[in-house]
């Protein structure tokens, strides 16, 4: 190969290169900052995120988009460092479900002015450009309501497990849970304890509850991280009529419903929100007005069978309820409800 | 009994040589680092990049130059972590509840020096395992904290008590010169004091510090209180940054200090260490978590990476230090 072919070839490739990046003129980056990557649903939750990503960078080959997501391992400190860093980096949209709000206001503002979107996830900020929220109230309502009509009538002990003390999203999963029991006299709340998100306390307490309550009748949680170490613990003790209340949509837990002893659950699904914000993110970036405060489509997860007879003895008809079926379903494949042809 | 104490020159001259040459090691991997994160990233070199991580590791600077003092004397604090929430929410509470900041600042430092006295009488006093005794105030404080924050954040708009943790002279961050103010107080404490020199003996030999009169029970007492203190310096800052007071702050920092002081060359078992190293080791570990992020690297790697790190130079400083030694 001559100097001048190895010139022309060049030239040739990088005018290819050039036009290239020509149809990419527009981009979207997108930064996920969130509070861990503990629980399987922050599993999921992410890989639903990178996998969004690729499907519309894939589908729309006009716009570079791109996304990263970065974990703050439950530090404060090491939460608002990273927000500060991706500031400085200036992508277009922050997703950012932050560990406390009041911490973050300042760079909410910081993050406006660099000309960034800024969405709250899960804790709603006033000074947010949006708020992705999760209608944890309305959810914890849901399963206590659920609770209420499979309890049968009979008094009912339950003991429930809550997220870290102050967390604002499992405080109003507590509350929501609380007053959908209060529809019911015969449910009573026998422990409540805080497992800080962390499964191995889970396993404590649920070990502890079924000792000190031998005719417990069902375990609540304010996530489905609590269920995994419970349940287990439930059926190596051979207890068999326990029932439990999730909430998260885990597909692992969602698996044990039909003819398990997991009786309800909230279909939030990882997989399925790590889809919501891509296509979220998108529909901002092509100008689309969205409501401020975004609330994720989260229905109740039941079987047909229990969702019969829940509606037998009194539950809200208006309640959308997803069967677990259709529940596994889109919660595996985030792309059905959330993927490039919802916006085409 | 004279051998134990005379201090060999060859030996000593040789150990000096070794912290040089780890100084010179962290320096050299700080230059690395830097040159290959800006690399990766042209903003690395940015002015406001630099801002936000002198910015991020001001605190840790702090506790780390405690942290130093109490692992030269062969102790740990695993406490200050939760120290740093539990004196920023006296200060807070402080502050609300009288008006004034400097009695806020004032109230966090004495609540830090508070814990930090408790774990010197517990563990130079009364002799208790220095992991086991800062284990338990580690759960105390941040379960105190939890209690007088009621486990929710308190928002702060006072600006003085804001300035420190809050104010930037351009892209340089107030709190900088303030560490480095301390830096220097401490090294003259550590340097040109009896105090300083009680520390070493202490780490050294307590038992032939204790021989010689060197009162080394006492000095734990005090070295533990200035661990808390800066502790709850820490927490003035804290607050400043975050503009509110957290039930949660200072959450694994315990764990990036101890870092930080044995990448600076600290022994684990006492005696031997500067606080120039720490400095340099705050520095490097400030530099590795800001490029990670700034590089985009996969989360599950950062740990591993970090880890990876710290072996290594765990590693070559037992290299250097046997070699040192044949």
């Amino acid at each position: 190969m001559t100097l001048k072919s190895t010139t022309a070839l060049g030239l040739v490739l990088g005018a290819a290169m050039g036009s290239g990046a020509l149809a990419q003129d527009d981009a979207l980056d997108i930064v996920f900052i969130n509070d861990g990557h503990v629980a399987p649903y922050h599993v999921a939750w992410l890989s639903g995120f990178e996998d969004a990503i690729a499907a519309y960078d894939e589908a729309f080959p006009d716009i570079a988009i791109t996304g990263r997501w970065l974990s703050a391992e439950g530090s404060l400190e090491k939460m608002i460092q990273q927000t500060e860093v991706t500031i400085n980096e200036g992508p277009d949209v922050m997703f950012v479900n932050a560990i406390n709000v009041d911490a973050f206001e300042p760079l909410v503002a910081q993050a406006q002015a660099a000309g960034i979107t800024w969405i709250a996830v899960h804790s709603p900020m006033d000074s947010a450009d949006y708020s992705f929220t999760l209608g944890d109230i309305a959810n914890g309502r849901n399963q206590g309501l659920a609770m209420c009509a499979l309890s049968g009538g009979e008094p009912f002990e339950v003991a429930i497990m809550l997220g870290q003390a102050g967390n604002p999203s499992g405080e109003a999963r507590h509350a929501g849970i609380l007053e959908g029991i209060s529809a019911c006299e015969n449910v009573n709340v026998v422990a409540e304890q805080p497992a800080d998100w962390d499964t191995v306390k889970a396993q404590t307490l649920a070990e502890n509850w079924l000792t000190q309550f031998p005719d417990l009748d069902a375990i609540s949680g304010v996530t489905d991280g609590y269920m995994y170490p419970s349940i287990a613990i439930a059926a190596n003790s051979g207890n068999t009529d326990i029932q439990f209340y999730g909430y998260d949509g885990d597909i692992p837990i969602m698996q044990q419903m039909e003819g398990g002893q997991v009786m309800a659950d909230i279909l939030l699904s990882g997989t399925r929100e790590g889809w919501n914000f891509v296509q979220m993110a998108y529909r901002i970036h092509q100008g689309e007005e969205l409501d401020k405060v975004y609330d994720f489509f989260t229905p109740l997860v039941l079987t047909e069978a229990n969702h019969a007879k829940a509606l037998e003895n009194g539950f809200p008809a208006d309640v959308t309820v997803y069967y677990v079926d259709q529940a596994l379903d889109v919660a595996a494949n985030g792309y059905l409800e959330f993927g490039p042809d919802s916006v085409q | 009994m004279t051998s134990t104490v005379t201090v060999n020159p060859t030996a000593a001259k040789a150990a000096i040589s070794g912290l040089t040459l780890r100084y010179l090691v962290l320096a050299g991997l700080i230059v690395l680092a830097s040159v290959g994160f800006s690399l990766a990233n042209e903003n690395f070199y940015s002015l406001v990049n630099i801002g936000i991580l002198l910015r991020s590791i001001a605190v840790l600077f702090l506790v780390s130059m405690g942290m130093t003092f109490v692992m030269l004397t062969g102790g740990i604090d695993l406490s200050v972590g939760s120290n740093v929430a539990f004196a920023g929410g006296v200060g807070v509470i402080t502050l609300t509840t009288t008006g004034s900041a400097p009695l806020g600042f004032l109230t966090a430092i004495l609540a830090g020096m508070a814990i930090g006295t408790i774990n010197g009488i517990f563990i130079g006093r009364l002799k208790l395992s220095a992991f086991m005794v800062t284990l338990a105030t580690f759960a105390l404080a941040r379960g105190l904290a939890l209690v007088i924050y009621d486990a929710t954040s308190i928002n702060v708009s006072d600006p003085t008590f804001l300035w420190l943790g809050g104010t930037s002279w351009g892209n340089i961050p107030v709190v900088i010169p303030f560490v480095f103010c301390v830096f220097v107080a401490l090294s003259v404490l550590l340097y040109r004091t009896p105090f300083g020199r009680n520390v070493y003996a202490a780490g050294a030999n307590f038992n032939t510090a204790f021989v010689l009169g060197r009162r080394p029970e006492r000095s734990v007492v005090w070295i533990y209180a200035l661990s808390g203190a800066l502790a709850g310096l820490s927490a003035i800052v804290t607050v400043g940054r975050v503009s509110s007071g957290q039930p949660w702050s200072g959450l694994y920092l315990e764990f990036d200090a101890i870092t930080a002081v044995i990448l600076g060359g600290t022994s684990l078992f006492g005696g031997r260490g500067r606080l120039l190293g720490t400095i340099l080791g705050v520095l490097l570990y400030g530099i590795i978590i800001n490029g990670l992020v700034l590089t985009g690297t996969n989360p599950y790697l950062q740990s591993l990476i970090k880890g990876m790190i710290l072996l290594g130079v765990v590693l070559l400083d037992s290299w250097t230090q046997r070699g040192k030694a044949a």
